[in-house]
């Protein structure tokens, strides 16, 4: 019987799998059939106006040619994308569909659904392919519409951490001394980013980097899977529950909540339950800007790099580390979002993200009930395959113009 | 009429009230806010009804790490004060992802708004009293929406469903905190323990 019953396991996680592969086979061909068009024979006259579209957006618009060809400014067809005429017009159904997808990603695993989302935004709904086809003909164009995928990125990605952080604020939960050389760091790290690479990196690059960046979280999933990987979460584990069967609960407990006993530049203690908590403010603020940027750059990543970081930094307890982190992921992305609008003017398809949002929810609620039917594990080779597929097509894509994968 | 028409055609009624252009802007776009901030309570409330066991199971677990990290803190016991970090940190990234939902119940309905007053109103430009500045439709908007917020916070323990909602939630925020309280009532009492090696 416990044969059989690995093997319907097994069966059902090798279903999700290529109906995951499938789904995003079949989800990127229809998105994209409206990109195929002929190429221009003649040299193009530009654009010549913003259309009525604001900022770099408006500008770059006016810079690109026009015509029916790829690359060129169809001024004939209806509104697309971000109000761009030709531009890719959203299936808004196929965009709840994967955000579905995204926000059951969220409520089982976590972490890998700003990745997904990401995927949709550059290659589902066809973004990525439009950002391209502007490399030769309208760089400004291309490198305005990858800020707007990053951008899109941000948002998704940085509103998880809103509800935590007011709850964790309610309930007093943040170490303040720690909380502010991090939160500045966020910010320092959230606002020089989008100055710097904001309407400079081509669709490209940016999908080069993301498709590195996936490979690595692929590669940290993976190793969890390794013996080695797994022998350390078992110990933790084990270790954990026999401190529980140990422990009573009238044990000895001191002072309450968080409290800072000393600060200085380079060195400064805060109290919890009578222990003291070193750190460095200088680190904590570098560790705050680095974080930042990574997740400001690629619109995803704030959310699980903080924990560890805080963890290793300082060793601080979790009952911290939840509130500050939330914080700073709040506060870096919000920045981030602020930048990119304001100062490297990305261009916003409110629609696109509203309806992604109802998508999420949708999705949050299916998560929890279906999570019993999969084990965690496999959840996990899952999203190792899909980080491996992803990884690949994005890195040689972006790094070598071509995809290894199809 | 598409769809699209037919919710313009709606929500342009909100602007026409007065007859005053000016006053139409502030009127209209603050009852946009407003129905935003309840169509998104409607959604957070739904989310939370039909989330909630989960989400307690993850918070006990949350909490349950939480204490025992701080016991092994008291007792000067530094592996399993490790131990149980990691476990907590772990279970803590997964109720964080899980709140997601709940933002995305919450907020959707914002964007909504936005792409909808950016076909009408991006070209209008609020100009601010003193300086050269103007806001956009983005930043007015989002401060109606605070405003609406506040308004509906103090309005929907008024309102039967949402009265409903509000002391459901109540119940589930008192739980939680006096769950921290008797932690912490506990270490007010006890005599101090060593730091850990």
């Amino acid at each position: 019987m416990g044969k059989f019953e690995w093997l319907k396991k097994g069966a059902l996680i090798f279903l999700v799998l290529l109906l995951a592969l499938a789904f995003t086979s079949i989800l990127t061909v229809i998105a994209q059939q409206k990109q195929t068009v002929e190429q221009a024979k003649e040299e193009p006259k530009l654009v010549g106006s913003n259309l009525g579209l604001p900022g770099k957006l408006g500008e770059a618009i006016s810079k690109a040619p026009a015509g029916k060809g790829r690359g060129q400014i169809d001024l004939d067809a209806p509104k697309g994308a971000f109000g761009i005429p030709g531009g890719p017009d959203f299936n808004y159904l196929l965009a709840i569909v994967w955000a579905v997808w995204v926000g059951w990603i969220f409520s089982t695993v976590g972490a890998f659904g700003g990745i997904m989302a990401g995927v949709g935004h550059m290659t589902v709904f066809g973004l990525g392919d439009y950002a391209r086809s502007f490399r030769d003909t309208a760089p400004a164009l291309n490198k305005t519409l990858t800020d707007s995928v990053r951008t899109s990125n941000q948002f998704l990605v940085g509103l998880s951490s809103l509800i935590s952080t007011i709850n964790y604020l309610k309930q007093k939960r943040l170490a303040w001394p720690l909380g502010i050389a991090l939160a500045i760091g966020s910010i320092a790290g959230a606002v020089f980013i989008p100055m710097l690479t904001g309407g400079r990196i081509s669709f490209r690059q940016y999908q080069g980097w993301f498709g590195l960046f996936v490979f690595v979280v692929g590669a940290f999933l993976f190793y969890e899977l390794t013996p080695k990987g797994a022998a350390k979460k078992k110990a933790a584990k084990a270790a954990a529950q026999a401190f529980e069967k140990s422990v009573k609960e009238k044990a000895d407990l001191t002072a309450q909540g968080v409290t800072l006993k000393k600060f200085g530049i380079t060195k400064s203690t805060f109290t919890f339950f009578g222990s003291d908590f070193d750190f460095n403010p200088i680190w904590a603020f570098v560790g705050g800007v680095v974080i930042a940027a990574i997740s400001s750059f690629l619109g995803v990543g704030g959310g699980f790099l903080y924990v560890p970081y805080l963890t290793s930094l300082v060793g601080a307890p979790m009952f911290v580390v939840a509130g500050t982190s939330a914080m700073a992921v709040l506060l870096s992305m919000l920045t981030s979002i602020a930048s990119y609008i304001t100062v490297a003017k990305a261009g916003m398809d409110w629609g696109l993200i509203g309806v992604e949002l109802i998508g999420i929810f949708i999705g949050s609620m299916i998560g929890p009930r279906t999570q019993k039917y999969i084990p965690d594990k496999w959840l996990k080779i899952i999203f190792i395959v899909l980080a491996l597929y992803v990884g690949i097509r994005y890195f040689s894509a972006g790094f070598f113009g071509k995809s290894w994968v199809p | 009429m598409n769809t699209y028409d037919w919710i313009d055609s709606v929500l342009i009624c909100l602007y026409r009230i007065t007859g005053n252009a000016l006053l139409d802007y502030y009127l209209g776009t603050f009852l946009l806010a407003f129905i935003a901030v309840v169509v998104g309570e409607l959604t957070i409330s739904l989310v939370f009804r039909i989330n909630k066991d989960h989400l307690d199971r993850l918070n006990a677990k949350v909490e349950k790490m939480s204490r025992l990290s701080q016991n092994a803190l008291c007792q000067g016991d530094k592996e399993s004060y490790k131990a149980c970090n990691k476990e907590g940190n772990e279970a803590f990234g997964r109720l964080f992802f899980n709140k997601f939902g709940f933002a995305a119940a919450s907020l959707w309905p914002i964007f909504l708004a936005l792409a909808w007053m950016q076909e009408r109103f991006n070209q209008i430009g609020l100009p601010l009293p003193w300086v050269k500045w103007e806001i956009n439709y983005f930043v007015f908007f989002m401060l109606c929406y605070i405003a609406a917020r506040i308004s509906f916070g103090r309005l929907k323990r008024k309102l039967p469903y949402f009265r409903a909602v509000h002391e459901l939630l109540l119940t589930y925020e008192q739980k939680s905190l006096r769950s921290e309280a008797m932690t912490n009532e506990k270490g007010a009492s006890a005599p101090p323990a060593k730091p850990p090696p």
